[in-house]
């Protein structure tokens, strides 16, 4: 019977995967979160303060076969929460340290972000893997290329572990309430004026079935995770009925602030999607990692806002 | 069918056909109207309309009556050509979510429109309504609100790149009255990079008009991709509009990208340079980049068609270039890398009749072989040769510019 640890757990992806692997059987699953669960499993489920050495200790006393790590950087929004951030390098840093030390770890999964490749009005049209970024990044981007860097460099010390990096598109969904869905679902949403950013989202079960597919294959190596292809944001727009709000950059920052105050979460990187947008090479995927997403670009929109699938008469 | 079958059907079927024939005023008519007004346009059903004179009215100083004829003429051929392309009488099998029919006509030999269809109609520019110019606009502009299907991985939006085909036509019909040569160069398919000398000043017309020579005189209407540097990706308005017209970012990864899908790339290695020369060295094409393109070409194993274009260079004669304006703009758009403005006159441009000549392609080296530095500056200066020979050629046989 193979060992599964899931780092935030606590979270919607989190709980779905333990429910999913769950499902999948013969796997004992452990979960951790420094927050109380949003989705209920089955499996036990372990509170820790994650940035601590408890998680390294409480990972080198469990001794996982497969990790997936997806408590890995937390898109910092733009007022306050600077805490957080940090908390999770330190958490990962920690994580790391311990599966060294452990030779058992057959595979470990890291959930990525496409935002690692920033947004910018030089980056490539097509995102490979190997892209170099431009701009000057965020802190949520300049975290994520810091911890992929870290992962690699153990990758590399350890070639018996697999590692598998997934950078997700922005995960959209009706059911996952993460900031991105939160924004494009409210009645009117506010826009770039004079932009309409070429857009790419993978639909919340499509992640999960990533995940789960990795922990199957266990490919190393670091993959775009997207359907193919790419959607402009009036598209997305337009597909849900929602009204789209051109505003000026300056009102425009301003409107983020002020939902923000409303207690809706901006991540600090959106501005920078919402302007230049992102659209990643799928092709290692497909071909490399095995893996095809159930939903096309156009069907996640349609699935989002409730809308039927389209048909051939 | 003779106004006894037309009296036969419904009142329904009979606005179809109505709607089909764009008779003004149907949905108002009685059924006795209909009948009448469908039987008295039953002769001309098979031939299609006109396309519309986009200037009639207006007198162009430069553009004699003879050129609008000729305009004219070429713009019909070209409509009747193309909407052979269209089966009128089939309509799309798509529906919507909501169980609306997508109402557009099929491309020949398949059940779908090009919307719907498998793709071809991203590297096939074929009028999706069959018809050219603004009349096709309603249809054009349902299709955009609707949004019922997929745009490619660049951002080309077919639906908008029609809707500028047909506006930028008239420039390219009536204003600049380009001729085209050598257009049996362009490949059928597969990818090759189209490598042109740039001018313009003041807009990219140059782009639009070698994306139109495709589109409009080879046998099969191709779509060039036209790359272009990163203020297109930075302008508000334009950064989408031109990707949905089928511009993409002058990156390699982008050229690389588009060649591996077999695509017409257009590329102006001269660059900004290019774009500022002053109007006293018209038609000297600079050194073309660093020759990259010979690599890319080589690397994508796709023949290299050097363009000459006679006329982009001299509809704003710029008289100087000032950094001062440069400086101004980049106070506005910081991320700008931009050392000089050109300035021209002319706020219009000049109606100069344009030549367009496609030069006989560079084929690829045997694949697999890697062209040093060397190599690929040494191809880039022999294409900067032919293609300033084929300028001189075309300046030293035309009397007039305009």
């Amino acid at each position: 019977m193979q060992r599964v640890l899931i780092t935030g757990a606590a979270g919607w992806t989190g709980g779905h995967l333990a429910r999913r692997l769950e499902k999948d059987g013969d796997l004992e699953i452990l979960g951790v979160d420094d927050r109380e669960p949003k989705i209920q499993f089955d499996s036990h489920f372990e509170q820790l303060p994650l940035d601590r050495l408890t998680l390294a200790q409480y990972v080198l006393d469990v001794e996982p076969n497969i990790v997936f790590h997806l408590h890995s950087v937390h898109p910092r929004s733009v007022q306050g929460q600077s805490k957080d951030a940090e908390e999770r390098i330190v958490g990962s840093l920690a994580l790391f340290g311990a599966l060294e030390r452990l030779k058992t770890v057959q595979k470990v999964i890291v959930k990525s972000d496409t935002a690692f490749y920033g947004a910018s009005a030089r980056n490539p049209s097509v995102l490979s893997e190997s892209a170099r970024p431009h701009g000057s990044p965020s802190r949520y981007e300049r975290n994520l290329r810091e911890m992929e860097q870290f992962i690699g460099d153990t990758a590399g010390r350890y070639p018996n572990m697999s590692v598998t990096v997934l950078r997700f598109a922005p995960i959209f969904g009706p059911s996952v309430g993460n900031p991105i869905s939160m924004f494009l679902q409210m009645r009117a949403v506010p826009t770039m004026l004079g932009f309409d950013p070429r857009m790419q989202f993978i639909h919340e079960t499509d992640a999960v079935s990533a995940l789960v597919h990795a922990g199957n294959v266990g490919v190393p190596g670091t993959f775009n995770v997207a359907p193919e292809g790419q959607i402009f944001l009036s598209r997305v727009l337009r597909l849900g009925r929602r009204v789209a709000q051109p505003l000026p950059s300056k009102l425009f920052d301003k409107a983020l602030t002020m939902l923000q105050r409303a207690n809706i979460v901006i991540p600090d990187d959106l501005r920078g999607l919402l302007k230049f947008g992102r659209v990643t090479n799928t092709s290692a995927m497909a071909n490399t990692f095995g893996f095809t997403p159930a939903f096309s670009q156009r069907g996640i929109a349609l699935d989002v806002y409730g809308r039927n699938p389209e048909t051939m008469a | 069918m003779t106004a006894q079958d037309l009296s036969s059907l419904t009142k329904k079927q009979l606005i179809v056909l109505a709607r089909e024939r764009n008779i003004a005023g149907r949905s108002t008519m009685s059924k006795a109207q209909l009948v009448e007004a469908l039987s008295s346009t039953e002769q001309d059903v098979n031939r299609p309309d006109p396309a519309p004179d986009a200037f009639a009215g207006i007198n162009i100083p430069g553009i004699s009556p003879s050129d609008r004829a000729q305009a004219r003429e070429k713009r019909d051929a070209l409509y009747s050509r193309l909407s052979s392309f269209v089966d009128t009488e089939v309509h799309c099998a798509w529906r919507s979510s909501d169980g609306h029919p997508c109402g557009l006509p099929v491309t020949v030999g398949s059940p779908t429109c090009g919307l719907h269809g498998d793709g071809t109609t991203f590297d096939c520019a074929i009028p999706l309504t069959g018809q050219l110019g603004f009349s096709a606009w309603p249809r054009l502009l349902r299709q955009l609100s609707l949004a019922t299907y997929d745009t490619d991985i660049f951002g080309l939006d077919p639906v908008i790149a029609e809707m500028v085909w047909h506006v930028v036509n008239m420039l390219y019909f009536d204003y600049f009255r380009v001729d085209v040569e050598g257009i049996e160069n362009i490949p059928m398919e597969g990818g090759a990079v189209l490598v042109a000398n740039h001018g313009a000043a003041a807009l990219p017309y140059d782009g639009a008009m070698l994306g139109l020579s495709v589109m409009n005189e080879a046998e099969i209407p191709r779509r060039v991709r036209v790359i272009g540097t990163e203020i297109f990706n930075m302008l508000p308005g334009v950064s989408h509009l031109y990707r949905k017209a089928g511009g993409a970012y002058a990156a390699r990864e982008d050229a690389r990208e588009l060649l591996a899908r077999g695509h017409l790339l257009g590329v102006f290695p001269e660059g900004e340079r290019g774009f500022m020369k002053p109007v006293w060295d018209a038609y000297k094409v600079g050194r073309l980049g660093r020759g990259g393109f010979a690599d890319l070409a080589q690397e994508a194993s796709v023949p290299i068609i050097p363009v000459a274009i006679v006329g982009s260079e001299e509809v704003h004669p710029t008289v100087m270039v000032s950094k001062r304006l440069a400086m101004l703009v980049k106070l506005v758009f910081p991320e700008q890398r931009l050392d000089a403005v050109a300035i021209a006159l002319n706020p219009v441009p000049l109606p100069i009749r344009w030549r367009i000549r496609f030069l006989p392609p560079v084929e690829p080296t045997a694949p697999g072989h890697e062209l040093d530095s060397l190599d690929q500056l040494e191809l880039a200066e022999n294409v900067r040769v032919t293609i300033q020979t084929a300028l001189d050629d075309i300046l030293s046989t035309r009397r007039t510019a305009f």
